[in-house]
Parts: structure tokens; C-alpha cells; sequence
């Protein structure tokens, strides 16, 4: 009963939030503001998706952008083979994700932390390389062309930029909470324990592997389905976006936010869009300014930005009280 | 000077002149601009970090070197043009941003898309969508403009083309087949996209010119690949009389390098598409003597006294030698000024009228002119040489010009074959 | 496939002498990199993401010294001295701090010095490629042994990387400082207990790593051309190699370095597209079937 509870009300909060956002984006109606809208939603579900292994699991993977990559690749390339409606292309496009991240999780899920971060880190190298190489499939370093045919669905024409703009923020508003019941359910409240206790939790007769591998399928999953709205966002699929370096952005993002806060990494990645933006127009030494301002987080604060601000706030409740 | 900063397209802005020197200590991006009435936006999206950064710096370089000219003689009718250029760090989907971002938050009059072909497709989609009219300085990928799906009318290539180079390559080496008896042959190129295509259309050509060569075997090292040991081995093993690569930059350096060291070039005529630029036969320490390359980028090539001159500027402001890019992208502001003079203003279908088919002289033109074809868009006539090269400068002698009504009449062919005319 | 090629090959002393000297040389330079993580992730138990920069430093320091003084060796030891200094300044100075942290910690530390020392190379050398020259007494005309080919530098390369595996095998079993290493890589508690100082038996075991991958730098400088960036390919394949031969263990990095380097050298006759897919075809093996790696022990 509480939890159906629990569920109608991250709907309902989901719904205002929709609202909130959607309504002042269109009221004023700037292109430039449709896109940070679309960009908000493509990275904040991508950061999202990886604190569910991160955050929850204590999973640390260095190789999330492959899921992103691939769900864009497949779903562009489904489009592309004509007779996919976008709905089932975006449906198959995360099936194929999760498949592909049942085979790496498979191999990677059982190591120890330090492993399991570097082994994602060399299997997304393999499927980038492979994607560079495989010319006649993926059009290799120039990534799909010609466009992503946006075929209209439901009255919905994601070639229209307000509309594509509403389905991102949709698609990441669902997202998050089913995420959120995710973390919620017996299945999240395991994951967690698995992560502070993982002896306790063998104890009790909980299978890390099987947890942990579920965990790496959901979290790629929903990578997938970020990467699909990337592609249709720029209409095409490029390697880069499963190169290691999306994958340091969306960890960069979460620590932007917070590790410990559910909606922290939605934080996280507007902070990082706002903060790209500015940098890449004041200055061409991106990497020095970025890493800069992540070692002064790491160090000084040693957790994300909003982990700090509640822990902070709590402490001076308790102060108080 | 900074009324129009507002929105989100706030940045700083240098004064033109001072802009040169301080960007080359901050690096902040340059905004070239000139006083007097309303100037003439130009949004550039290109490459300044990164793998390839030196060829979107000398991109940026030679557009500001030429616009600055333009502006100093008056610019058209006392307006000046401002050239507003980001990195896009080589990410396709960056650029296809920022592309979008000068359009619609700083509201430029039209695009120098500085990307190379990756990035070029994607802010290709962008302006298919906006109809902002555009020119890509840098992507040299065929189908760009020879496929008539991806062509519209706001878009021009104001760039070489590989199927050009390949035609042009192939004639030439065909040639040397002939007169030394070179029948087998390997290659060694980057395994991507652009070496792939490249390879199998100068053999194609080199075939269709001397039909009795051989290809007795291929190695395909991967992009970037820090180290080419074993394809150099697989090269000596394969005791080939020619070898042809599209190997470029850093890649090419290393590879000639290694290669050296393994007497390879004592053993087998090599034909490197991309050797003849300054970047890299200048990194190439002990440049073999004979290897046969095409024109990258040439100071004595074609041998004008405009391109000299263009060579000697750019090396005084810069301190190093034009690339590939940094010519194209003269040749770019050479022929956007002129169309604004015709048209005199910035209504862009005017201004895609007028560039279509426009002829204009250039020190970079095989006849001293280049030609933006108006049936599909690209540049034309452009100079295309293959020759040999020496160890000191100008590090490439026996220079053999291209002819181009023999390109014409095999790229006709060749769209015809792909369905494409 | 070209397995009929790789048999002929195999059937001709010449291109076996090739190949083999080629798979070596290859090989021995991965090491150099592959044996410096492993060392600082058995003893620190901290993976060094930053590895592959560290390596770029080396050729940047090597072509700097090569180009004022005219000398290989300042060249080679500015490139090995000098990447040991910026790896004792990051440990003292960043990754010390969070020793004891989780992985994302080390993981974002050394992702944030990856983003800063690109840069700052772009900086201080430019965002153009360079070579550094390769000294005239190297550039002798190749060594041909039963008809192969073997590069007189190729030889150095060889001679170097081959006394560096010794010296360290040698080094880390039967010195003084050695033992301390291998202790405080089982139990730093009770090395500290001993009286011995565990900060700075990190901070040398951080150094020394961090020479071996200047070292690497420095020696490929004059073969492979030297780009801001060049360390994340270096990077991956000290990953495979580490993983293969089992974190932490110096003996696995050696035998996983020369069967990687057999890899490409055969393999670019053998199967000249799969080289790279069969690096990491090897790696998932491992991982499947003895995820400690060839030589390593089993840890969680």
C-alpha cells in the first residue's frame, strides 16, 4: 500500500515538474532554450542512469558511455533501415542495450571495485573501435549520416524542436521515476545493502552477482535511452559518443550534484551544461578549466556539490536543535 | 563596442588588432572586428583542442589573416565582417551545438563550418534544418556534396574532394607504373572511414590507368595507433615494389619514421597522399628523398607569387607554414567577400545565388582561378600536384599538375556509377 | 584471415627474426608502462588512470632536453627523472589526500589530471605533433640477422628495456627495499608497526612507477611522434597487459607485455584485422577463467 502510495505521488511530482519546466521553456519560446531543455534531458538521464550504479550499487564504471553510444547507434540505425515507428525503434533500441550490457556486466560485475572500473574503461575502448572500424554499418569515424528520419507518431513530430524538446523532458521525468522505484523497492534497499554490507548481504543469502549484474542492465538500459534521444537530437550517431570522455562528463556531472541525493545528478548535469557552455565561449582550454574545477571539488569538498550543501544543512539542524 | 553582448552569447571581445597576440597567450577566442556601421556575422565552429588542433588553428588563423585584409580595405561599404570562433573539441555533437547556438543566440549572417568531415555532417543537419546559409572550409568526404541527398541550396564545400585527389592520384602513379615497371602493390592505411574510401578509390583509378597492377596485400592500422612495428614489418614481408598510404599528420610521421629505421623506403616506391604539408614534412626528420606525394598544402605550389606571398604572411603572423586547411580557408573569405560585393548585403538566398557557379581569381587555382561548380556546390579547379620529395626545403620537387578536364570527365563516371548524376 | 601467410611466415627464419624482434621491442616498451601501474596498484592499491599522460610527459621532457643539449641520455633522463618529480608532486600533493577513499575518488582525481596536463602541454609545446630526432649514432642501417630485419635503434630499445626488467625483477626480490615494497603491498599496517616510514615507501613506489612511464616516453620520442593526448591509447594497453598478467604482479606484466607484443607482430600477418579484438579477446579469457590474472594472487 505504500508504496502504490508513494508511487502516485512521484507521478504527481513528476507531472508538476514536467509542468514547471515545459510551461516557462515554451512561454519564452527561444530556440537556444529548447535545446538546453532537450541537452538537461539527454545528460541528466545519462548521469541519472549511472548513479544508480555509482550512488546505490557502489559501482564505480568508467565505460557508461557505451550504453549511450550504443542506444544511439541502434536506434538511428533502425530508423535509417525505414519500417520502425519511433516508439518501437526506441523500444528495440533499449532492448539491444541491455543485451549488451548483460554481456559486459557478465564479465565485469564480479571483480572488485577497482577492477570493475578500469574493465568497463577497456570494453567501452573495444566497442568504440569496433564502431570506428565497422565503416559499411556505422559510416565509421563520421558516424551515421544523412540524417535520422523522424517519422510522426501520436501527433508527435519530433523533427519539430518544441515537440522533441517535451517528449526529452517526457522521456526523462518517466525515467526518473521508475528510477526512483527502483531505489525504493526491496530490489534498491538490497543493492544498497550489497554495497555497505556485502557480507551481511551473502549472508542473507543474496546473490551479489545477480544484483549487481540487474543493477549494470537497468543502469545501461536507461543510458540507452538517453543516447536515443541524443541521436535524435543532433539526427545521427557519432563515436563519440561512447569515447571514455562522455563517460568522465557523466561521472563529472554526478559529482557536480551529489552522490547521496536521488535527483542530485539532474543537478549535477545542469551545472555542467551551464558551466560547458560558458567555458567552450571564453576559452579553447576546456581541460584545464574543467579540471580544475573537479580537483577543487574532490579535494575540498571530498563529495558532489549538493552532497555537501544537505549534509551541511543538516548539521547546522542538529546545531540547533 | 560590446552593445549586442546579450543573452547567453556573452563573451569577451577584443579589439581586432590586439585580438592576434593576446589570443596567441590566452587563447581566448578571437572576434575580429572593425569599427563602423552594423557588422557582418560569421559564426565559426572548429577544432581547437585536441588530436587535430593545429588544423582548426590554422583554419581560424587564415580566415582572420584574409578578413582582417577585407575589413582593412573598407569591408563591404564601411561595414566590417566579425568572425565568432569556438572549439568544438572534435565532438560532433559540440559542434552541431554551437553551430546552433551562433545562429540562434548570436544571430551571425552565416556559417564557416571549420570541422572536418565528422563534425561537418553534423552541422551539415543543422543548417539543412535553419537554412543558414553555409560553407564547409574543411570536410573533404565525396558524398558531402556529391550525393544528391545531402544537398541543399544553403550549403557549399569550399574544400578539395577526395574523389578529385584519388582520380588525380591514380593518373600520376599510373605514370610511374608504366615507366618502372611497378606491378605489385600494397597499402597502408588508417582504418576508418575516410581511409577506407580513400584507398579504394585510388586504386580503383590507379587500375583503370594501368590495369596489370597487383595488390598482393593491405594493413589497416587503426587510427591514432601510437606505434606501426608490425605494419611496417608486414609491409617488408610482403616485399611490394609500390606502397600507397592515406596516412596523415602525427600517424604519417611516425609511420615514415619507423619505417626508415626498417630500410623500407630503400625496398619499395611509396606513394603518400597526405605527405606534402609543412606539419608534417617538417616533423620528419630524415625525409627519404623520392617519395612521391600530392599537394597538401605548397608554398611553390602552384608556383604563383600570390601563393608565395599568402605563405610568407601567414608565416610572419604565425610563425609556421599555411596547412591544407588554412588555404581552403583563404580561398572561403576569398569568395564569400566577393559574392557580398555582388550581392551588397546579406540576404542569403541572394548570396547562394551568387556563389553558385562564381569564378574568381586565386593563388590557389590550377589556372590561377578557382570555381564553385554550380551543379553540386563544390570547389573546382583548385591545384593538384604530385611530385617527389627532397630532404630540405621546399621539401617537394618534379611537380606534376593534375588535369582537370581528365578529373572531370572520370568523376562524371564515377557519379554516374554511384547513381549520383 | 590470412593464417596461410602467418604458416609461410613461420616456415622463413627471415620473417620470423623480424617478427620476433619486432614483438619484443613492442613489447618490452609496454611493459615499461604496464609495470609502473601495477607496481603502485599492488603497493597502493590505487589504479593509476593518469598512467598514459605520464608516459606523454616523458617524450615531451625527452624532446625538450634532446633539443638544448644535443645529448640522448639528458634527453632519456630528463624524460625518466623529470616524470618521476611531477609523479612525487601529484602523490604528496593530490593523491595522498584521499588514500582511503573510495575508487570514484581516484578516479576523478586522475580524470581531473588527465583534462589539466593535456592542457598544459597544449600550453607550454603547442597543439602540433613533434618528433624528436633520432640521434645520428642510431641511424645506422638496419641489423639483418638470417635474412631478417632488425632496426639498429630497435637493438638500443631492446638492450634498455630488457636491462630495466631485470634490474627491477632483481630490485623487488632481493633488495632491502624490495621486501619493505612487497610487505607494505600485503599489510602497510604492520610495516608501519615495524618502524618503517609507509609515506615514503609510497611516495617512492609512486615515483618509480611514474619513471618507468617517462622512461617509456622518453625512448619511443624519437619513433613515434609526440601529441598532447597520446597517453589514453598507451593507457588501455597497459590495462589489458595489467589485467592479463594480474594486478600487482611484475612477472605477469612481463609475460602479458611480450604476448601482446607477439600479438600484434604475428597477428599483422596473421590476422591483420583482429589484432586489436584478439588484445582483448585474450583479457575477457582471463577475466573468465582466472580473473587474478596469469601471475596474480586472488583478491576480491
Amino acid at each position: 500500500m505504500r508504496t502504490a502510495l508513494s508511487w502516485r505521488g512521484d507521478v504527481l511530482v513528476a507531472a508538476l515538474a514536467f509542468l514547471a519546466l515545459a510551461v516557462p521553456a515554451f512561454l519564452l519560446g527561444l530556440p537556444s532554450v529548447l535545446d538546453f531543455v532537450v541537452r538537461f534531458a539527454i545528460f541528466g538521464l545519462l548521469a541519472m542512469s549511472l548513479n544508480l550504479l555509482i550512488g546505490t550499487t557502489g559501482l564505480v564504471s568508467f565505460g557508461h558511455a557505451a550504453f549511450f553510444g550504443s542506444g544511439a547507434y541502434a536506434f538511428g540505425l533502425l530508423m535509417q533501415s525505414g519500417g520502425w515507428s519511433i516508439p518501437a525503434a526506441i523500444l528495440a533500441a533499449m532492448v539491444m542495450t541491455a543485451l549488451l550490457a548483460l554481456a559486459i556486466g557478465a564479465l565485469c560485475v564480479r571483480l572488485s571495485e577497482i577492477y570493475f572500473a578500469f574493465l568497463t574503461l577497456a570494453f567501452q575502448m573495444l566497442i568504440h573501435s569496433v564502431v570506428i572500424s565497422w565503416v559499411s554499418l556505422t559510416g565509421g569515424d563520421q558516424g551515421l549520416m544523412g540524417g535520422i528520419p523522424k517519422p510522426p507518431f501520436l501527433g508527435i513530430d519530433l523533427g519539430n524542436q518544441g515537440h522533441l524538446a517535451l517528449f526529452s523532458l517526457f522521456c526523462l521525468l518517466a525515467s526518473v521515476v521508475a528510477l526512483r522505484q527502483i531505489v525504493r523497492s526491496p530490489f534498491g534497499a538490497a543493492l544498497r545493502m550489497l554495497r555497505d554490507n556485502p557480507e551481511r548481504a551473502a549472508f542473507l543469502g543474496l546473490s551479489i552477482f545477480r544484483y549487481r549484474l540487474a543493477a549494470f542492465v537497468i543502469a545501461g538500459t536507461f543510458a540507452g535511452l538517453s543516447g536515443v534521444l541524443m541521436s535524435l537530437y543532433v539526427s545521427g550517431a557519432f563515436p563519440t559518443f561512447l569515447y571514455w570522455t562522455t563517460s568522465g562528463e557523466a561521472i563529472f556531472m554526478i559529482m557536480l550534484g551529489g552522490i547521496t541525493v536521488f535527483l542530485g545528478p539532474l543537478a549535477g548535469a545542469a551545472i555542467f551544461l551551464v558551466l560547458n557552455d560558458r567555458i567552450t565561449n571564453i576559452t579553447e582550454h576546456h581541460g584545464l578549466v574543467m579540471g580544475t574545477i573537479l580537483l577543487l571539488l574532490v579535494l575540498g569538498l571530498r563529495k558532489g556539490l549538493l552532497d555537501f550543501v544537505v549534509d551541511a544543512w543538516r548539521e547546522r539542524r542538529e546545531r540547533r536543535a | 563596442m560590446s552593445q549586442h553582448d546579450r543573452g547567453i552569447g556573452r563573451r569577451s571581445t577584443l579589439m581586432a588588432g590586439a585580438a592576434m597576440g593576446a589570443a596567441a597567450i590566452t587563447g581566448f577566442p578571437m572576434v575580429a572586428r572593425g569599427q563602423g556601421r552594423q557588422p557582418i556575422k560569421i559564426g565559426m565552429p572548429t577544432i581547437l583542442s585536441g588530436r587535430v588542433a593545429q588544423l582548426g588553428v590554422s583554419s581560424r588563423n587564415a580566415v582572420m589573416m584574409e578578413i582582417e585584409k577585407f575589413n582593412a580595405a573598407g569591408g563591404l561599404d564601411g561595414r566590417p565582417i566579425e568572425v565568432i570562433v569556438r572549439d568544438s573539441r572534435g565532438v560532433p555533437a559540440e559542434a552541431a551545438r554551437i553551430a546552433r547556438e551562433m545562429i540562434t543566440s548570436d544571430r551571425v549572417d552565416l556559417l564557416f563550418d571549420g570541422e572536418p568531415s565528422s563534425g561537418g555532417f553534423a552541422v551539415h543537419e543543422v543548417v539543412r534544418e535553419t537554412g543558414t546559409l553555409t560553407l564547409h572550409l574543411n570536410s573533404e568526404t565525396s558524398s558531402l556534396s556529391a550525393d544528391p541527398r545531402q544537398r541543399f541550396w544553403n550549403a557549399f564545400r569550399i574544400a578539395r574532394q577526395g574523389i578529385h585527389d584519388s582520380i588525380a592520384g591514380g593518373a600520376y602513379a599510373a605514370e610511374i607504373v608504366k615507366s618502372r615497371n611497378l606491378r605489385r602493390w600494397m597499402t597502408v592505411s588508417p582504418d576508418y572511414a575516410y581511409g577506407r574510401d580513400t584507398t579504394a578509390e585510388f586504386l580503383e583509378y590507379l587500375r583503370a590507368f594501368a590495369p596489370d597492377v597487383q595488390v598482393v596485400g593491405e594493413t589497416w592500422p587503426r587510427l591514432f595507433q601510437p606505434d606501426y612495428t608490425e605494419n611496417v614489418t608486414r609491409l617488408t614481408q610482403g616485399r611490394p615494389q609500390a606502397i600507397y598510404s592515406c596516412l596523415w599528420a602525427g600517424d604519417l610521421v611516425t609511420f615514415v619514421e619507423q619505417a626508415s629505421l626498417y630500410g623500407l623506403f630503400n625496398q619499395s616506391q611509396f606513394f603518400g597522399v597526405n605527405m606534402a604539408d609543412y606539419t608534417t614534412l617538417q616533423q620528419i626528420k630524415q625525409l627519404p628523398r623520392g617519395v612521391h606525394s600530392g599537394n597538401r598544402y605548397l608554398k611553390n605550389f602552384p608556383p604563383v607569387p600570390g601563393n608565395l606571398a599568402f605563405a610568407e604572411e601567414y608565416n610572419r603572423r604565425y610563425q609556421t607554414y599555411p596547412t591544407n586547411w588554412a588555404w581552403q580557408s583563404a580561398t572561403a573569405v576569398h569568395l564569400i567577400t566577393e559574392a557580398l560585393k555582388k550581392v551588397g548585403g546579406t540576404d542569403p538566398r541572394a548570396l547562394a545565388n551568387a556563389l553558385k557557379g562564381m569564378t574568381i581569381d586565386s593563388p590557389f587555382g590550377a589556372d590561377g582561378k578557382v570555381t564553385m561548380r554550380a551543379e553540386d556546390q563544390t570547389l573546382v579547379g583548385y591545384a593538384i600536384g604530385w611530385g617527389t620529395t627532397i630532404s630540405a626545403d621546399p621539401y617537394v620537387e618534379n611537380m606534376t599538375t593534375a588535369d582537370w578536364s581528365m578529373i572531370f570527365r572520370h568523376e562524371q563516371e564515377w557519379k554516374r556509377a554511384k547513381g549520383w548524376a | 584471415m590470412d593464417l596461410g601467410e602467418l604458416a609461410s611466415c613461420l616456415g622463413s627464419a627471415s620473417c620470423v627474426v623480424t617478427q620476433v624482434s619486432a614483438g619484443l621491442t613492442i613489447g618490452l616498451l609496454i611493459f615499461l608502462v604496464a609495470s609502473g601501474l601495477t607496481l603502485i596498484f599492488g603497493v597502493l592499491g590505487l589504479v593509476n588512470f593518469a598512467h598514459g599522460t605520464l608516459y606523454m610527459l616523458g617524450s615531451y621532457f625527452a624532446l625538450t632536453a634532446y633539443g638544448t643539449t644535443g645529448s640522448f641520455l639528458a634527453a632519456v633522463g630528463a624524460g625518466a627523472f623529470g616524470v618521476a618529480l611531477v609523479g612525487l608532486l601529484m602523490e604528496r600533493f593530490l593523491l595522498s589526500r584521499i588514500y582511503g577513499t573510495d575508487v570514484l575518488m581516484q578516479l576523478l582525481v586522475c580524470y581531473a589530471i588527465i583534462l589539466i596536463l593535456d592542457d598544459v602541454v597544449k600550453i607550454v609545446w603547442g597543439g602540433d605533433f613533434l618528433k624528436m630526432d633520432l640521434p645520428d649514432a642510431f641511424r645506422r642501417p638496419p641489423v639483418i640477422i638470417a635474412g631478417g630485419i632488425v632496426p639498429y635503434y630497435y637493438v638500443i630499445l631492446f638492450a634498455i628495456t630488457a636491462a630495466i626488467a631485470v634490474i627491477l625483477a632483481w630490485g623487488m626480490g632481493r633488495t632491502r627495499f624490495g621486501r619493505t615494497v612487497r610487505a607494505a603491498a600485503v599489510n602497510p599496517g604492520m610495516v608501519g608497526a615495524l618502524g618503517i616510514n609507509t609515506t615514503a615507501v609510497f611516495a617512492a613506489v609512486f615515483a618509480i612507477g611514474s619513471l618507468l612511464a617517462g622512461l617509456a616516453g622518453a625512448l619511443s620520442a624519437p619513433i613515434r611522434s609526440v601529441v598532447p593526448g597520446a597517453g589514453v591509447s598507451i593507457l588501455i594497453e597497459s590495462f589489458i597487459v595489467t589485467v592479463i598478467g594480474g594486478m600487482g604482479s611484475i612477472w605477469g606484466a612481463l609475460i602479458a607485455s611480450l604476448l601482446i607484443g607477439f600479438t600484434r607482430s604475428f597477428g599483422s600477418i596473421g590476422f591483420p584485422l583482429f589484432t586489436e579484438g584478439m588484445m582483448f579477446l585474450m583479457m575477457a579469457l582471463v577475466l573468465l577463467v582466472k580473473p587474478s590474472g596469469l601471475a596474480g594472487k586472488p583478491h576480491a
